[in-house]
């Protein structure tokens, strides 16, 4: 019984400490890189060996009692041990179908982003490396933990490296300074209020405990019973961390400067794994623990999805430079990860007997966490793009660019297929989820969802009008004549994202196979409001 | 016989001795001279204990502890002359003085 | 049991496009190689599923050919599964899109060489700098298309569907962008090019979006969207078992069916989403014949087909959805067949000839004429083909598109003037090529009252509808008229294009011909007389549908008949009155441009463009629409409400948390901290008036020492006699 978890959470931690003894630069990012595919190849067989693990064989060691045996029945390669026991903090690890494919896509991608760093990064270079290990422990340790004081620390851990790669790294013309002041002030205002929701967790459940799997409805224990108050606060105060961190409109403005001015491999961990803490909050947290008042603000966190994905495909038309207007479209799809969370939290008691009500509620999430997947792999590579882009040109704005498609034809086809997954095109990796999250938003916030449905069409446009066509068509320019194509590693940085996207796109049911199971089990939480 | 010499007189020899002691250790400038106030202190407290020994004791063959004492403070005494004068010249060597005066360092 | 290895048929092409752009993308000729050698392949599949199908026959409708053995994605307890499903029409389409597709593919070899002019007059001819990329591009088209027609379920029709839309993208643009030593486009060709490819996807996703909005409620009201069990009669009826309405007066049926019916609009380029197809002739012609005639768009039409039960479930249930399938198609065919007429583009021609003629196939769906309207697909599909592709050739010999540069061309190209001749009078419905038999067809079912599921019989709604297309018959016969005298006959106006004309090369005219043979016999697959057509698709009824009756042939039937070759040939007539009698001079402009403002109007396509389009001009640059503009004043007003407000309020709690940051700072520097120091320099000065005492004396200490020594004494002293 290998603790994949441990490993796979630490072994980036050892390798972030390592660095730090390494003497030459050369060798610390020959280093970083092979110590970073460790975690891959452990997230990889993990994955792949998960549907082996099925009670009682799911733990690797538990030292918990067994009622974390019972409650936590539906995650494998369990770890438990008690860490603080005089208030009942332990050390729990679990990972099921929801997180399975966030870790392997956390490992996935920080490998990339060390292998392109490597070639970009040439200043300070043991605190990069450092560093984003150090960013890769907080983001897994967030997707493993079962004990919400645990998931409380990890979400913080990541806050700290995030901030120093945006502060030093970054773009000296985007005020990055500004903007990691503004990431870390305001993803730290929003995780106060989630502590002060774990503490009112803690306090009104019965015996007091921090363990995710624990609280969650059905099991031993109701947090709150129907005290509307005290819980719909609890509530809120989770829900600001995890829509911060999303982001949901209004809550969005630190997201397009933390991106902008964030080196290459910083937007696309922040864009690919970052974001998706909030996304996995909604569904780990949100929809387990609070059934009930997710469904009395189902309508309300509906509406601030919509707004987000038609106001921000339509603010990421209106920009001129190319990293921003990447930045808004997270915006928008984001928006429909939290329609899909809305869609399935919205099902009613009575609806929740119907079993098409409930295939539907099923599809919204599969669909979302599909669509934080896919877009985790879509928006990582279209920063890498953008950052090449960068690299050659030494600008971001569009205007400036055209007729690239003939001038560096590799570099335009990796762009148009990115591009085209990210307006959500069948046969590539966003339509899917895209799809899934409408077919559950139609069954309960029907009129939402046909407002919703139009930011598709506003992504295509901006996409089609201001990327493509600015980057890739008309004739090209004399300016541009010696622009070199892309090279070997960056085609290799590129590469796994491309097949990914098609592979998602042509057969998701590699994934959905593994989320379903999880929805299934959240679905079963859903149950008891 | 002779009648003995009551204890008292040893008691005022000692309280003499000592006070010449105390006003060399507290007045006199010169460090050697200092060194020998405090030789002659402790010669003043050893004809105490001497006396008190002679005089207080309840069986003077069996309890001696009172000249042990006094043998004690002698060796003490010898030491204290020896390290005392060990400093006296590393001062002189290094401030040329033994005026004890001019020896201030811990002044604030 | 070819059937078992249906889902073969697009995975072939769609080999082909990874294998060309994997490996072979360096080499034009091997490209090209491996993507006919795809459709080949897809291709005699095909042939053999059709084979079998036919021999089958009639009962095939009652059990076609079904299996979705691929888990694609799953939900809860049930899953969205991939697989095949061939019925009749579907068979029938297995016969038409691989042909027309072969033909196009081995067209394009030659097409998609360009000549061109060395500095020292030699002529050379050169690959397009992105021949490869073509294949690749059709290729994958021809998979999506072959995918929509066997998909079992309406997601993976719609998958088909998008790709195809892509595909439509990136080949109206294909020549938007243009490297430094491409000379065979200019800066003008790429600006529209750009411009149309973007119109075209955006106006078609208009229509998928409402599509998707329409397939995911009819998966939600009826369960599945599997067409075997979709249209049980019993699962269409939990349609109706819904509460509510979802809008005031409007059963969820009608709504559905008019939804997914959006998305034909905008794919098969119909009234009001029509905009997007004459700019999409930007493209290189041979897409033009494949996909924006004779396959993409007409994917439109078949998804009404595969929805027509549907279609008819509204109807039934008290909507009016047919009619305005009818209605919107009849309008369609007669309003695109008028701005056709004032089109100088060859190609344009062409495009709203074929929107026109999409609109004969939905009116014909509309009046429940299925089976006419499923004929008419197929042979347009032919005809339309052969007359791109002929107008692609003469594009090609002449290096124009514009027809009033043309003029006298039969005697430089007889065999592509008599495979457009054929072409040009099936379009116009002549007796006995392939249009007559399938328009004259539609326009006697609308004569009829159709197979009407409700009225039968004539009454004024069909009577527009026939008055609609007859007129619209007529003008069609006009246009095709003109453009023939235009092109091909009278003097040549433009001389050093005539000149350098040539019949197109073997790779080019075999395909016409091949085309020109289909056009010609094709249509009596489904003559009156022995309408095996009919018997195959129609008579055992479709998809849970009824039998539909077959049309006698009678009285009507022929004075039909006669009626419609009339009405043909008068435009012809009046075409030849007009521009043949005649002949245009080289300057002149059009004779119809008397018509003042009509002309005007029909020129400008009723300024619908300016209207809530995207208006393409001739030398590359573009102006937006009123809708567009508007979506535009919206965008800014948002990025300004971005920045001021939602960034704004941000920025001001961090503005207002430093202001009272260095209010905090000032009470903690001078209160909170004063108190701090304060306590400090008290502690100082006590001291520094305290260590006086310290004299560095040995002796001073020693005098303390004993002083102290005596006060305690004399403290024992005391306390002892007290």
């Amino acid at each position: 019984m290998i603790p994949y978890l441990s490993l796979i959470t630490f072994i980036p931690l050892l390798g972030a400490i390592i660095v730090l003894f390494l003497p030459n630069d050369k060798i610390i990012k020959q280093f970083a890189i092979v110590w970073s595919i460790i975690p891959l190849i452990l997230a990889t067989v993990a994955w792949a060996t998960m549907s082996t693990w099925q009670p009682p064989y799911n733990f690797v060691y538990n030292y918990c009692g067994p009622a974390i045996d019972v409650a936590s029945a539906s995650y494998t390669f369990g770890e438990c041990a008690p860490w603080i026991p005089v208030i009942g903090i332990q050390y729990h690890l679990g990972a099921d179908g929801l997180s399975m494919p966030l870790i392997w896509l956390t490992t996935l991608l920080t490998t990339l982003g060390l292998f392109y760093s490597a070639k970009v990064i040439n200043t300070r270079v043991k605190e990069f490396f450092a560093l984003f290990l150090l960013l890769a422990v907080g983001m897994l340790g967030v997707f493993v933990s079962l004990d919400l004081f645990l998931f409380y620390l990890f979400w913080e851990i990541g806050l700290v490296p995030m901030y120093f790669l945006i502060g030093i790294w970054g773009h000296d013309t985007d005020r990055p300074q500004y903007a990691a002041i503004k990431f870390f002030m305001y993803t730290l205002a929003g995780s106060v209020f989630m502590l002060l929701g774990i503490i009112a967790l803690y306090l009104y459940s019965t015996p007091n405990t921090f363990d995710m799997t624990l609280l969650a409805a059905g099991q031993s224990n109701m947090p709150f019973g129907k005290d509307v108050l005290i819980s719909s606060l609890a509530f809120l105060g989770f829900f600001l961390a995890f829509s911060i961190k999303m982001p949901l409109f209004p809550f969005h403005t630190w997201l397009p400067d933390a991106h902008t001015a964030a080196p290459t491999a910083g937007s696309v961990i922040l864009a690919g794994i970052l974001l998706k803490l909030g996304g996995y909050g909604f569904f780990r947290v949100l929809l387990p623990i609070f059934p009930q008042v997710s469904q009395q603000w189902a309508f309300w966190i509906g509406v601030l999805a919509v707004i987000s994905i038609v106001y921000g495909s339509l603010v990421a038309m209106a920009q001129t430079d190319f990293k921003r207007l990447v930045a808004y479209s997270s915006v928008g799809h984001m928006g429909f990860v939290v329609l899909g969370f809305a869609a399935a939290a919205a099902l009613t008691a009575e609806q929740m007997t119907n079993q098409n009500y409930i295939n539907s509620g099923a599809a919204a999430i599969n669909g979302a966490v599909l669509a934080m997947i896919s877009h985790g792999v879509i928006t990582g590579g279209l920063f890498f793009l953008v950052g090449m882009l960068y690299e050659r040109t030494h600008t971001r704005e569009l205007s400036q660019f055209g007729g690239f498609g003939a001038q560096i034809p590799v570099y335009g086809a990796l762009l148009l297929l990115t591009a085209f997954a990210s307006l959500g095109l069948p046969g590539l990796a966003g339509f899917v989820g895209e799809f899934m999250v409408m077919q559950g938003a139609y069954s309960t916030l029907t009129i939402l969802a046909f407002i919703g449905v139009w930011g598709i069409v506003f992504t295509a446009a901006y996409f089609l009008w201001k990327v493509i066509q600015r980057i890739l068509l008309g004739s090209a320019d004399e300016r541009w004549v010696k622009l070199p194509d892309l090279k070997g590693y960056e085609i290799l940085t590129l590469a796994p994202l491309a097949v990914l996207m098609f592979v998602i796109g042509i057969f998701p049911n590699w994934i959905l196979d593994s989320i379903n199971t999880a929805t299934i089990v959240i679905l079963e939480y859903m149950k008891q409001i | 016989m002779i009648t003995q010499i009551p204890l008292v007189y040893y008691l005022a020899l000692a309280a003499a001795l000592f006070c010449v002691g105390s006003f060399g250790a507290l007045a006199r400038r010169n460090a050697i001279a200092v060194l020998m106030g405090i030789e002659l202190m402790l010669n003043a407290v050893n004809i105490n204990l001497v006396a008190f020994w002679r005089y207080g004791a309840a069986d003077p063959v069996v309890n001696q502890a009172g000249i042990v004492f006094a043998l004690f403070v002698i060796t003490l005494a010898a030491a204290e002359a020896a390290v005392g004068l060990a400093l006296i010249i590393a001062i002189y060597r290094s401030r040329d003085t033994v005026n004890i005066e001019e020896i201030d360092l811990l002044k604030w | 049991m070819v059937q078992n290895y249906t889902l073969f048929i697009p995975a072939l092409p769609f080999l082909a496009f990874a294998i060309i752009v994997l490996l072979t993308r360096k080499s034009n000729r091997l490209s090209a190689l491996v993507a006919i050698t795809g459709v080949v392949a897809a291709l005699v599949l095909s042939y053999g599923v059709f084979v079998e199908a036919l021999s089958e026959g009639a009962e095939l409708s009652l059990n076609p050919f079904y299996g979705a053995p691929i888990v694609w994605a799953p939900y809860g307890g049930m899953s969205f599964n991939f697989g095949w499903y061939v019925d009749p029409i579907g068979a029938a389409m297995l016969f038409m899109v691989p042909t027309v597709c072969l033909m196009i593919f081995i067209y394009s070899t030659a097409y998609m060489r360009h000549s061109h002019v060395d500095e020292h007059g030699h002529h050379h001819n050169e690959d397009d700098p992105r021949y490869a990329r073509f294949f690749a591009y059709i290729s994958l088209f021809t998979a999506m298309m072959l995918l929509l027609v066997i998909s079992s379920n309406l997601l993976e029709f719609f998958i088909a569907w998008e790709i195809m839309g892509f595909c439509s993208y990136a080949l109206i643009g294909f020549w938007s962008f243009r490297g430094r030593k491409e000379h065979h486009i200019d800066d003008a060709q790429v600006g529209r090019a750009r411009a149309a490819s973007i119109k075209a996807f955006l106006t078609t996703r208009v229509g998928d979006v409402l599509l998707m909005t329409g397939i995911i409620l009819l998966l939600l009201t009826v369960g599945t969207l599997d067409f075997t069990k979709m249209y049980d009669p019993q699962v269409m009826n939990n349609m109706l078992s819904a509460t509510t309405q979802p809008l005031p007066g409007v059963e969820w049926p009608v709504l559905i069916a008019l939804l997914i019916f959006c998305g034909t609009i905008g794919k098969s380029a119909q009234f009001p989403l029509h905009i997007w197809l004459p700019d999409a002739m930007e493209g290189p012609t041979p897409v033009s014949a494949l996909i924006h005639a004779a396959t993409m768009v007409s994917a439109g039409i078949f998804l009404v087909i595969r929805t027509y039960p549907l279609l008819t479930f509204a109807q039934e249930t008290g909507g009016a959805a047919m009619q305005v399938v009818a209605i919107v198609g009849a309008f369609t065919a007669l309003f695109a067949a008028t701005m056709g007429l004032a089109q100088n583009d060859i190609k344009r021609v062409l495009a709203y000839s074929t929107i026109s003629q999409l609109g004969y196939m939905l009116a014909a769906l509309g009046i429940g004429a299925f089976v006419a309207g499923s004929f008419h697909l197929i042979t347009h599909a032919f005809f339309k083909a052969l007359l791109f592709l002929g107008a692609g050739a003469v594009i090609h010999a002449v290096g124009t598109n514009d027809m009033f540069k043309m003029g006298g061309l039969w005697r430089k190209m007889p065999i592509t003037f008599v495979t457009f001749f054929i072409g040009a009078f099936a379009l116009m419905g002549f007796f006995p090529l392939s249009g007559f038999w399938s328009k004259d067809e539609i326009l006697l079912e609308a004569l009829r009252g159709g197979y009407f599921p409700h009225e039968g019989g004539q009454d004024i709604f069909l009577q527009v509808i026939y008055l609609m297309l007859a007129v619209g018959a007529f003008i069609t016969a006009l246009y095709t008229g003109r453009q023939i005298f235009l092109t091909f006959f009278g003097k040549p106006r433009d001389p050093e294009a005539y000149e350098q004309a040539h019949e197109a090369p073997a790779a080019m005219w075999a395909p016409l011909a091949v085309l020109a043979t289909f056009t010609v016999f094709l249509g009596f697959w489904n003559s009156p007389f022995a309408p095996a057509f009919f018997h195959f698709v129609g008579e055992t009824g479709f998809m849970g549908m009824g039998p539909f009756e077959h049309v006698e042939f009678d009285q009507i039937a022929l004075s039909n008949a006669f009626l419609s070759v009339g009405i043909a040939l008068s435009g012809f007539i009046a075409a030849w009155a007009i521009y043949g009698f005649r002949s245009v001079k080289a300057g002149q402009s059009d004779p119809l441009a008397h018509l003042g403002i009509i002309w005007k109007m029909l020129s400008s396509k009723y300024w619908l463009d300016e209207l809530y389009g995207y208006k393409i001009n001739l030398d590359g640059t573009a102006k937006p629409g009123l809708l567009i503009r508007l979506v535009g004043l919206v965008m800014r007003f948002l990025w300004w409400f971005e920045r001021a407000i939602v960034d704004g309020l941000v920025n001001l709690a961090g503005w207002f948390t430093r202001l009272l940051a260095r209010l905090w700072g000032w009470v903690d520097s001078h209160i909170v901290d004063g108190l701090v120091n304060a306590t400090g320099s008290v502690t100082g000065e006590i001291a520094g008036w305290w260590r006086t005492m310290q004299t560095g004396n040995v002796q001073n200490y020693a005098l303390v020492a004993v002083a102290g020594a005596m006060a305690l004494a004399i403290l024992f002293l005391l306390r002892s006699f007290t």
